[in-house]
């Protein structure tokens, strides 16, 4: 069910040489986006704290990626700063973002483009038509005084210079029908909507030039739980149909796993878990993974009890000594509080992670909860269902 | 409880300057006047000179006298309807916004009211049926101007009140058994200061606005020197067409440094209620050393080159390193 | 529409409000100043004239308190402000003369300072950060001066040192007032100078209000998605300009009465034939029928003004004339 999760270097060999390019160029068509030692921060000087450090991560095309963490934890500005789109005191401080889109007429040769070193042309030609954007609420993105029409008529004037009136309102209805919406959507305000509809609304404007890339940033968390299912369906079966690729950013870990085919654990603006949705579902090997999965109840099934993680999300501005999550791990080591541990694969598996239990010193106990054996017999589903 | 600490902005600066600067003249400007500034014992109409630094009256009197001592009574009453008015827009716009119902929609509307009618006629009318003895007492002619100065910061602290009014320390007093007006004014009160003292100084602007375009009207006493009567008079005697600049343009200047002084601490006050309002982040040193752009574009995210300043990126590195 | 309406009460109490204080203030004050009056005239006008003049106050004789207010009202309603006494003609014939003066002028700029300043706060608020922000402290001077002062500057450097604009009146005594070419623009000639004043003083109070707007509503998602978009930079700033318009509309009430009245100021300063010259002599000659007449004259002009901003507003929000239909 999970097409190859990505391979991905040892976090030693990326502080090594950090110009050092990553993917090999016989699969760069594979990937629509590639992001290497891509590091964020607030402000320069004293007063800088850094938000995302040294991130790399690639996705494929077709495919979603989960992004999840607390709020703070870096996965919005590393989205943002991603895309430029990052508002100021943010200054994206190292690391490149490559941007692989593929052309018209040949979809089998791709151009790839520095979102660093673009110019503002550039990012234009390619916002929305390439890359589009969903955001967590759907009643501040769209703007009050404009009627539904007026946003999918501004998109495709902008993008789609050919386009005639009638063609461009074909294309509007087409659109609200996709997700499920009337046509009579189009002559309302935003505020005589529901919130289940403008994010609806907001989805459909995101698939309207047919982007390879669609970023969803908490776009259910405002809503209701049985619209948060309805959109989230509706979600899988359109990324089947249209083939877009997804970056998903949740706090709600459960909701990735339906969703996603890989997610990406952040906390303090780094990763510390890479894997399959399956695997990091069913096994979690970072302490704070495992956490995070207690916090939430799975969309299916009954509510179970939820443990969560002690503490609060630490401040980025004064980072403890160490590992950052090591004052709210239950299983912190002497060597937690004062060695970072890096990013690096486990076993001989596509995942990594970066948590010193799992350094393979033979004197480190793993817990029983971090050390759990996936079962390749299971789908997602049916692993869900067994666990509540 | 928000501490009102105003961003060190030059902006701020140097307005405090400014407004510090008249308020001294305010307290020591009558006993630097050379001169008592009715006297009529010079010459008329002497150019500046080192002995009238602004030149005399058509009546011989001392101009920079006048100026000085003028600055007193522009300013007293200025202050006195600020604080009138804002005692009356607190209390307006902290009952309106706290009690809410019945109270706040009559509170509303009358503030309402007073913010439709306009200001300046209103005074005209009422400072024209004054009896002259009224119109030399600073008290009465500042009353008066609060009374048509004071809705608009109504207006504002009443908004800001019920945004405060179901905040957990306000329900907290109020389980205590905390009296209405007590807590109106001990715990509600505090939490406007940033609005309050933006909405004094409005007024404070405004009423020296009002107050001297009473006096250049005529409608104030012409016994009382103010910049206002100065004005007054240089127009009365045609000063600005036969050219005697010196005697109206001083106080003209006096006056819009003074509004400009108060507007440019209100800018920090802004800045402190509205955190957008704030530069974001980045003074411009720092933008010129890291080479990055003057003005931050919205959708253009700064990305500090690593070839093009590598000292840059190697401080940064050593602030990074954990 | 509730809005509208909610509005349109509030204007009809505040002339309410206006013509009772109109009605009470020259009882209330200390030396029956309406009593003075009558003294000081008795003898350069006639005892019908003297009639007329105590009718509008609302004093008919041997009358009640209440009864006088009946009657003032009705004067008020059949168009009757009274005589004026320095003038010896009626108020309304009077003001019919001098308001479309003041219409004119102060229409005029308002529109143009608004238009001016909504503009240039927009831009300065998009490009905040840039050289542009060194414009903010000189606007704020501005801002600072009093109307009748900087009218007098300009009318000293514009008018009669450097001879740019004609000055003092409306339009030249050479010309004869009618629908003719030459006295029309007269007019316009005469009327540059006082409205540039105007507009000089004004603009800067919405320039600054418009900017700082401007910036709030930058920081808002949907100019942010405006730029993901990837729409053109004039069309980002229109998003965000045409909400930051909005609280500029809103608050119109406000700038309307200030406008009024520092403008007022301004056509005295340039003998301009308006409501403002007039109320100058209404002042110096104690006509208090006059004073009264042109008090509630501009008062119910700034309400027509402000309610015209409201229909204004609910035109360009759809938020306050809608009701939700899900």
């Amino acid at each position: 069910m999970i097409a190859d999760p990505l391979k991905t270097q040892s976090a030693a060999k990326m502080t090594e040489s950090p110009q050092h390019s990553v993917a090999p160029v016989s699969a760069r068509h594979d990937f629509v986006l590639e992001v290497n030692n891509f590091s964020v921060d607030y402000g320069v000087g004293e007063d800088m704290v850094r938000a995302v450090n040294d991130v790399t991560l690639k996705l494929r095309r077709s495919q979603v990626l989960g992004i999840a963490g607390e709020s703070g934890s870096g996965k919005s500005t590393l989205v943002y700063a991603m895309t430029r789109l990052l508002r100021a005191p943010g200054v994206i401080s190292s690391g490149d973002v490559k941007l692989n889109l593929t052309n018209e007429g040949d979809p089998e040769e791709v151009t790839p483009l520095s979102l660093v070193d673009a110019s503002e042309r550039e990012l234009r030609n390619i916002r929305w038509s390439h890359v589009s954007i969903v955001l967590q609420s759907a009643l501040n993105a769209l703007n009050p005084v404009l009627r539904v029409s007026r946003e999918f008529n501004e998109v495709l004037k902008t993008h789609r210079k050919g386009m005639t009136r009638s063609q461009r309102h074909d294309r509007s209805v087409e659109l609200l029908k996709m997700v499920g919406l009337n046509e009579d959507r189009l002559a309302r305000f935003p505020h005589e909507l529901s919130g289940g509809q403008r994010q609806r609304i907001m989805i459909a404007l995101a698939l309207a030039l047919d982007p390879e890339l669609v970023i969803m940033d908490e776009p259910t968390t405002a809503l209701d739980v049985v619209t948060q299912r309805e959109i989230i369906n509706e979600l899988n079966d359109l990324r089947s149909r249209y083939g877009f690729a997804m970056i998903f950013i949740t706090h709600d870990l459960s909701l990735l796993v339906e969703l996603a085919d890989e997610i990406v654990v952040m906390y303090a603006g780094a990763i510390v878990e890479r894997a399959g949705a399956s695997e990091l579902y069913q096994a979690p090997r970072h302490p704070y993974t495992l956490g995070l999965l207690n916090s939430f109840p799975p969309l299916h099934g009954e509510r179970r009890e939820l443990a969560g993680i002690p503490g609060s999300p630490p401040d980025l501005a004064e980072l403890p000594e160490g590992c950052s999550f090591a004052p709210r791990c239950p299983f912190a080591m002497q060597r937690c509080r004062h060695e970072a541990p890096p990013l690096t694969n486990i076993g001989d598996s596509d995942r990594s992670v970066a948590c010193w239990l799992h350094s393979g010193d033979p004197s480190v106990r793993v817990p029983v909860e971090l050390s759990r054996e996936m079962n390749p017999s299971r789908t997602r589903v049916t692993a869900l269902k067994e666990r509540t | 409880m928000k501490s009102l600490r105003l961003p060190r902005s030059p902006k701020v600066i140097i307005g405090l300057v400014i407004v510090g600067f008249f308020i001294i003249m305010t307290v020591i400007g009558p006993w630097l006047a050379p001169y008592n500034p009715s006297s009529t014992a010079f010459a008329p109409l002497l150019s500046p000179s080192a002995h009238h630094l602004l030149g005399t009256t058509s009546l011989g009197q001392d101009i920079f006298s006048q100026l000085l001592v003028g600055a007193r009574a522009t300013m007293v009453v200025a202050l006195l309807a600020g604080l009138a008015a804002t005692i009356l827009s607190m209390t307006v716009g902290i009952a309106a916004g706290y009690l809410g119902g019945v109270s706040d929609e009559g509170l509303s509307l009358l503030s309402n009211v007073f913010l439709a009618i306009p200001g300046l006629p209103l005074l005209i009318v009422i400072d024209s049926y004054l009896p002259v003895s009224s119109r030399s007492n600073f008290f009465v002619i500042g009353l008066i101007i609060s009374l048509t100065g004071w809705a608009w910061g109504a207006r504002v602290l009443r908004a800001q009140t019920m945004s405060l009014r179901n905040r957990d320390f306000v329900e907290a007093a109020r389980i205590i058994g905390e009296k209405r007006s007590r807590i109106m004014f001990t715990e509600v009160a505090p939490n406007l200061l940033p609005v309050l003292a933006s909405s004094f100084l409005f007024t404070v602007l405004y009423s020296i606005g009002a107050y001297v375009t009473l006096a250049y009207i005529g409608l104030t006493s012409t016994a009382v020197w103010n910049w206002g009567t100065m004005l007054y008079w240089a127009q009365a005697n045609n000063a600005p067409l036969s050219g005697e600049w010196y005697w109206f343009v001083p106080p003209g200047i006096c006056i819009a440094l003074v509004g400009t002084g108060l507007a440019l601490v209100n800018f920090g006050i802004d800045e402190f209620i509205n955190p957008r309002l704030r530069a974001g982040g980045l003074t411009s040193r720092q933008r010129r050393k890291l080479g990055l752009p003057r003005r931050i574009r919205l959708g253009l995210t700064p990305v500090i080159h690593s070839t093009q300043n590598q000292a840059v990126v190697a401080a940064h590195a050593k602030l990074v390193s954990r | 529409m509730r809005m509208l309406a909610r509005r349109l009460v509030l204007y009809i109490v505040t002339a309410w409000v206006a013509i009772t204080a109109n009605f009470l203030l020259p009882r209330l004050m200390p030396g029956n100043p309406i009593q003075t009056l009558i003294g000081k005239i008795t003898g350069t006008v006639t005892p019908n004239e003297i009639r007329a003049i105590r009718l509008s106050f609302g004093m008919g004789f041997h009358q009640g308190l209440i009864a006088q207010y009946f009657t003032y009202l009705t004067q008020l309603l059949h168009g009757n402000f009274g005589v004026s006494i320095t003038l010896g003609a009626p108020v309304s014939s009077i003001l019919r003369e001098a308001v479309p003066w003041t219409v004119g002028l102060i229409g005029l700029s308002t529109i143009f300072s608004f238009a001016i300043g909504t503009f240039g706060g927009a831009l300065l608020g998009w490009t905040r950060g840039s050289r542009l922000d060194a414009l903010i402290p000189t606007a704020t001077f501005f801002q600072a001066v009093p109307y009748f002062f900087l009218a007098t500057v300009m009318l000293l450097l514009f008018g009669s040192d450097l001879h740019w604009f004609p000055v003092l009146g409306a339009y030249s005594q050479t010309v004869t007032p009618g629908w003719n070419l030459a006295y029309i623009s007269s007019v316009i000639r005469y009327g540059e100078l006082p409205l540039l004043a105007i507009v000089l003083s004004s603009l800067a109070g919405w320039m600054l209000g418009m900017r700082n707007m401007m910036i709030t509503m930058i920081g808002e998602d949907f100019v942010l998605m405006a730029v993901a978009k990837g729409l053109p930079r004039r069309k980002v700033i229109w998003h965000a300009a045409r909400n930051a318009i909005l609280p500029s509309i809103a608050n119109l009430s406000l700038a309307i009465g200030l406008v009024v009245s520092g403008a007022l100021l301004v056509e005295l300063v340039f003998n301009y034939p308006g409501v403002g010259d007039l109320l100058l002599q209404a002042v110096l000659n104690e006509d208090y029928p006059l004073i009264q007449g042109i008090f509630l004259v501009i008062t119910l002009a700034v309400l027509a003004a402000n309610f015209l901003a409201d229909i204004v507003y609910l035109w360009l929000d759809p938020r306050t004339r809608t009701v939700a239909a899900v």
